[in-house]
């Protein structure tokens, strides 16, 4: 299991470190310019968290070009760890983009007060960019396995713009819900939206193990 | 003499293209090198890829070291060391990384036997995997196939496209390899000579089917092809053939006992017989 994460990790590692810098320079960007532009935080914030865990998915079709993915099969794990191993790779890599957001920021808060019109907007920014990573994994990893491995950009680009759907649907929902929300309902609404978008994860890696078993190389 | 493999009717078929492996049979016993023989596209692939559990075999039984192995048979996958032919790790790995990732997967990986290996083979420890040639690509993933103490080692086409001077050099590898009598190979190639180099059995198969297994000394001291006219042949025991091919002007027929034909019929020529002629002849010849 410690190879695959290391291996994942190799795999993202080139990408990741072009993407770093490209956060890096935006992010000196966001802390130099006042925050009267709050859509320029929030971008940042969007683009770290979702970024990281994109390049990750995007790294693996790197994998499926050798036959290392059938390689794998005759290593020392289970079916079911190398799917685990994904899933928390990509977990690993949104915790990283929630870093890089959350100490922009803070940043931009210590340097240029708040930017936001109600305390609860940096939360939700948080679920917003959480929501769309986790949605992005969980449509994706099952298509990766199902449609083919060669598919793998096409099955990006459904799984990211699945993953926006999949919160602007949900705080539509909440929205017609409940019209007039205090601040108690929206954190409740962000932490429905959490979990919603946590167990979908995790039936997806149920799914995606079961579609794996059966692939053949 | 007890097996490291087994394979006992295995079947495995691909309804898309209409392939079937079917009723493969075949043992590879401790301390053996057995020469997996076929066309592209006879079915080695899928044969190794149903052993390894990369495909699901319909039927049959495969037993590694005395037991079928399942998904979570991790601990057997420890003592087994793979090459495919080609790429087999990612491109953007380094020698180091790749040690890295190894040492992850295998509980037995000895990464200074690795470095012996990497050293002993010459390859390049600061480039990207992606710049190596195929050679070194092929030394690279023999040298990972060996590095975690494996006892059986399974190459498909390890030596395929490699030049002459490296495959001597893998071949030799592979010959100290065996010199352990708890090991064995399963070593799959079209190339022939290397398996008259290095193989104690050779199994031949075509269109997914086991034509036959046979030690390689039967192959090179008692197979044989008798060159002969239309009329010596029909004056030939059907048992005494193998197969046979007509030619324009003879008919070669392949005969298992060279010896005992030799004695039986005057005045026919016996010629010794390559792997490659047997292949050939046992492929492409007819049976009586």
């Amino acid at each position: 299991m410690k190879g695959l994460l290391k291996n994942n990790f190799y795999a993202t590692l080139s990408n990741v470190k072009v993407f770093s810098i490209i956060m890096f320079l935006f992010f000196v960007f966001v802390i130099i310019i006042d925050n009267r532009i709050p859509l320029l935080i929030i971008s940042y914030m969007l683009l770290g968290m979702v970024g990281f865990s994109f390049n990750f998915i995007a790294s693996l079709r790197k994998e499926s070009v050798t036959k290392w993915s059938k390689y794998k099969l005759t290593v020392p794990v289970k079916r079911s760890e190398i799917v685990q191993s994904y899933f928390l790779s990509l977990f690993l890599w949104l915790v990283v983009g929630m870093i890089f957001a959350g100490i922009g920021v803070a940043f931009s808060v210590i340097l240029h007060g708040f930017p936001f019109d109600r305390n609860t907007d940096i939360f939700m920014m948080f679920v917003v960019g959480v929501g769309i990573s986790l949605f992005m994994g969980t449509i994706f990893f099952p298509l990766f396995y199902l449609g083919g491995e060669e598919r793998s950009e096409l099955f990006l680009v459904i799984s990211l713009l699945s993953g926006v759907g999949f919160i602007m649907a949900s705080s539509t929902c909440m929205n017609i819900l409940f019209p007039e929300m205090n601040n108690i309902q929206i954190i409740l609404c962000g932490v429905v939206i959490l979990m919603t978008a946590f167990l979908m994860f995790v039936f997806s890696y149920l799914l995606t193990v079961y579609i794996y078993q059966k692939k053949e190389y | 003499m007890e097996n490291i493999l087994e394979l006992h009717q295995v079947s495995k078929t691909f309804p898309k293209s209409n392939f079937m492996l079917e009723n493969m049979t075949f043992s590879l016993p401790y301390g053996a090198i057995l020469g997996f023989v076929g066309e592209n596209g006879a079915g080695k692939t899928t044969t190794i890829g149903c052993i390894l559990n990369t495909m699901k075999k319909d039927s049959g039984t495969i037993k590694i070291f005395g037991k079928e192995m399942l998904d979570e048979d991790t601990d057997m996958r420890e003592k087994i060391g793979v090459v495919y032919d080609g790429d087999n790790f990612p491109a953007y790995w380094t020698i180091k990384q790749l040690s890295q990732v190894m040492e992850g997967l295998y509980r037995q990986w000895d990464h200074s036997l690795f470095q012996k290996y990497v050293e002993d083979f010459q390859l390049p420890i600061k480039q990207k995997i992606k710049h190596y040639s195929r050679g070194m690509t092929m030394k690279l993933a023999i040298a990972v196939a060996l590095a975690h103490h494996p006892q059986l080692l399974i190459l498909d086409e390890a030596t395929g496209g490699l030049d002459p001077i490296i495959r001597d050099e893998m071949l030799d590898v592979f010959l100290e390899f065996v010199q352990e009598e708890n090991h064995s190979i399963l070593l799959s190639s079209h190339i022939t000579s290397d398996l008259e180099k290095v193989a104690d059995y050779i199994t031949f198969i075509h269109n997914g089917k086991l034509i036959m297994t046979a030690s390689k000394n039967d192959l090179a001291y008692n197979y044989a092809i008798i060159r002969c006219k239309e009329s010596q042949f029909l004056a030939l025991d059907p048992n005494d053939i193998v197969s046979f091919r007509k030619r324009d002007f003879q008919i070669d027929v392949l005969v298992a006992n060279g010896k005992n034909v030799e004695r039986k019929y005057k005045d026919i020529v016996i010629d010794h017989v390559s792997i490659d002629e047997i292949m050939l002849m046992l492929v492409k010849g007819e049976h009586r």
